[in-house]
């Protein structure tokens, strides 16, 4: 091959080089017919051979090679360089090149479909991208994230994304994923009794794993929540919908928004304007969705911020100087009126875990309550979960070839509009320094349910 | 399909490299050459302007690149190179940790185009300070936005959103210190040519970075900048042992000298003139080829 860039003086080089390297290699052809020669003559001569493994970098001192007989020769010769292999790229496919099957969903920021694709027949899930029609940011960040992120994030409980479509309309863009029969919110909604203990383990464990995954990969999904999470009829989990997804920034970049996750998975620390978080808050919403999986339905179920809050409160206890030293440092834990010692009033310190979730094992509780930790640095890590006893305890989670078959309603029949609410919208929502936690504590009295007003000044 | 290895980078196929869109249109090889390294110079500077790290300017020149490859790429009858080179920006600092907005890059590129090409001085687009004298006016920043978001989604599209891109600066830095040089007085020195070599294949005619993977580049980058500074590495065929076999080695070496001289003779072929980067001024270009050859 001649480089049809290269100047004619830097063609001369290679090419000299080239023959150089015929000749090396010629050489070295010729030494190890050589060694083969001797190797047989040797094997005869002795029974007993041992083979160096020694990997060689040099080919300069050949005498010891010798010494070394025909093995480290071949290993040379057969020294295997890592390839790297990360495909192309090619232009969009059209979407003519499948066929709506029936409508899902529609999510904050697109369409769902169930599709054929025409040429395969491969049932897949279409997701058609809402393009803002004001045309302020070009193509919407969201779903670049979120596409960006799904080709990076290759994992069995990760649903995959096969290709990116593009429509007659310029501004037509469809993502062209792997389809599952459920999501685990519709599911629950449908079925008379919570999951077995068995197969919420299994379920949990599936998507810690994903989260693990993620989390070691510097992505934070950071919309948790039962109606993002897909269950094949088979018990196969995984996490869709990146739309809200980032990656981890860099230390000096500006910080990433506040405003994230759906409020009852919303951690207390994003409750409480906090500018700097991580991994822990996906922690919390997998606490939340633990919860919902042993309740069958959502744990904290907040009217807005304020009522959240209390909810959490109801169910951890206050925080004290004591669990979460950082607390009062942060921007909206001024407005809360909870006193520096609650011990004196009637406010509760300790967590309500126990009490709500009678049936669960001791290590069930232990696990639930450290995810549910109010102090961020508490929470265990995706990889901590994996390893907690709950999972080896009995019963066993239940193998996935074992789990009960439910009628999927995303793949014969149009699904009721989610009643859950959405993750929060850039802009949509008041800044959180001006919504006013004053009234939560203000009586010093226990905390209520709800019931709170949001005020904004 | 696989978790992608984070060290990789999708690599342009044959068929990609053989045939580009704009020689379907008939422009010559010559002058496409010429209009991607500018643009790829052009790209580099607009992201100093903007205050964006290598790694994000880098990104954007890969983006740049790998549109213009394939029968099915862009072409420089329908797209100049500037607009392509801004839609590359504005896309890669979307995704990264340091957005722009559009009306930066539209009057970053508006001084840009005031300055003579080819003369980018970096020392001097980090000093100049008289922005407000280029700010576009209203009606034309909405135009340009305009064409910005378009060119954007065109990009998307034909690279089928594939923007992965890795670099490998931080591999050649690992690199380094596996083969022990920064106890040598003199490594800063190494490390600091190494990464200008690294800066150099982003603008090579020879699309290194769409044709090899980081470690080899890496890999290359070394290996050159020892012999430059006269630094002793191994005396064994240590590039194996990061991944890179001596064929490989010979090759990118070879490219990365490769581009100084590719770099003089555009500035003596294009001397006192401008090297067409909108659709237009390739279409004047070419009238004046052919009214030369009559």
């Amino acid at each position: 091959m001649s480089s049809r860039w290269a100047d004619s003086e830097a063609d001369a080089a290679e090419a000299k080089r080239r023959k150089k390297e015929k000749e090396e290699k010629k050489r070295l052809k010729l030494q190890k017919q050589q060694a083969e020669q001797e190797a047989a003559v040797r094997a005869a001569q002795q029974a007993e051979s041992r083979p160096s493994k020694r990997r060689r970098l040099s080919n300069d001192d050949e005498e010891e090679e010798g010494k070394n007989g025909p093995s480290s020769k071949e290993n040379e010769s057969q020294r295997k360089l890592l390839r790297f292999e990360a495909g192309s790229w090619a232009p969009c496919r059209h979407t003519s090149n499948f066929e709506t099957l029936n409508h899902i969903e529609e999510g904050s920021y697109g369409w769902v479909s169930r599709a054929k694709d025409i040429t395969t027949g491969q049932v897949v899930a279409l997701k058609k991208i809402k393009m803002d029609t004001h045309h302020q940011d070009g193509f919407p960040i969201t779903a670049m994230r979120e596409i960006a992120i799904l080709q990076r994030a290759r994992h069995t409980n990760i649903v995959s994304l096969h290709e990116i479509l593009t429509g007659s309309a310029s501004d037509e863009v469809v993502l062209v994923m792997e389809f599952l029969e459920h999501d685990l919110k519709t599911l629950q909604e449908d079925m008379p009794e919570p999951f077995l203990a068995s197969e919420t383990k299994t379920l949990l464990r599936q998507l810690t794993s994903a989260l693990s995954f993620l989390h070691s990969n510097f992505i934070l999904h950071r919309d948790l929540k039962t109606s993002n999470i897909l269950l094949s009829n088979r018990g196969h989990l995984k996490i869709a919908d990146f739309g809200m997804a980032r990656y981890i920034p860099p230390p000096h970049a500006p910080p990433p928004t506040q405003l994230v996750v759906t409020l009852w998975y919303r951690a207390p620390e994003l409750l409480l304007g906090t500018e700097t978080y991580s991994t822990e808050i996906d922690m919390w919403s997998l606490g939340c969705i633990f919860g919902e999986l042993l309740l069958k339905s959502p744990l904290l179920q907040g009217k807005n911020e304020v009522d959240e809050l209390a909810l959490i409160f109801a169910l951890c206890g206050v925080p004290t100087d004591k669990t979460w030293p950082g607390f009062w440092r942060l921007p909206n834990s001024k407005s809360l009126k909870i006193p520096r010692d609650p011990s004196s009033s009637s406010l509760k310190t300790s967590s309500q875990i126990r009490s709500k979730f009678p049936s669960l094992t001791t290590e069930g509780v232990s696990l639930l309550s450290s995810l549910l930790s109010l102090n961020p640095d508490r929470r265990p890590s995706a990889d901590e979960v994996l390893r907690h006893p709950y999972f080896s305890e009995a019963p066993k989670p239940k193998p996935m070839e074992l789990f009960p078959t439910f009628p999927s309603k995303a793949g014969q029949e149009r699904r009721r509009r989610a009643v859950s609410p959405n993750a929060p919208k850039r802009g949509e929502a008041p800044g959180m320094g001006d919504v006013d936690f004053s009234g939560l504590f203000g009586e010093g009295e226990g905390v209520k349910g709800s019931g709170f007003q949001l005020r904004v000044v | 399909m696989q978790q992608p290895s984070p060290l990789a980078n999708p690599l342009a196929t044959v068929a990609q490299l053989r045939e580009t869109g704009s020689q379907i249109d008939n422009i010559p090889r010559d002058l496409e050459d010429s209009v991607r390294f500018a643009g790829a110079q052009l790209t580099q500077a607009a992201g100093i302007l903007l205050r964006l790290p290598q790694e994000v300017i880098a990104q954007a020149i890969i983006v740049f690149a790998r549109f213009w490859l394939g029968p099915e790429g862009g072409s420089l009858a329908e797209f100049g190179a500037r607009q392509v080179s801004a839609a590359s920006i504005y896309l890669t600092t979307k995704l990264s940790a340091y957005p722009k907005s559009p009306r930066s890059i539209v009057n970053v590129y508006a001084y840009l185009d005031s300055i003579p090409f080819p003369s980018f001085e970096t020392d001097v687009l980090r000093t100049e300070n008289k922005a407000e004298e280029y700010y576009v006016s209203e009606g034309t920043y909405q135009t340009r936005k305009l064409d910005l978001f378009e060119t954007e989604q065109r990009i998307l599209k034909v690279l089928g959103f594939q923007l992965q891109v890795s670099l490998p600066y931080a591999l050649c830095i690992t690199y380094l210190q596996a083969l022990d040089v920064f106890s040598h007085p003199r490594a800063s020195e190494l490390a600091k040519r190494a990464t200008a070599h690294l800066n150099t294949a982003l603008l090579s005619p020879q699309l290194m970075y769409l044709t090899h993977q980081p470690p080899s580049l890496a890999t290359a980058a070394i290996y050159l900048a020892a012999k430059e500074t006269g630094i002793k590495l191994p005396d064994v065929e240590w590039w194996e042992v990061f991944d890179t076999d001596r064929e490989e080695l010979g090759f990118l070496v070879v490219a990365l000298l490769s581009v100084e001289s590719f770099a003089k003779e555009e500035q003596k072929v294009w001397q006192g003139k401008k090297v067409p980067m909108t659709v237009e001024a390739v279409e004047a270009e070419l009238k004046r080829r052919h009214a030369s050859q009559d």
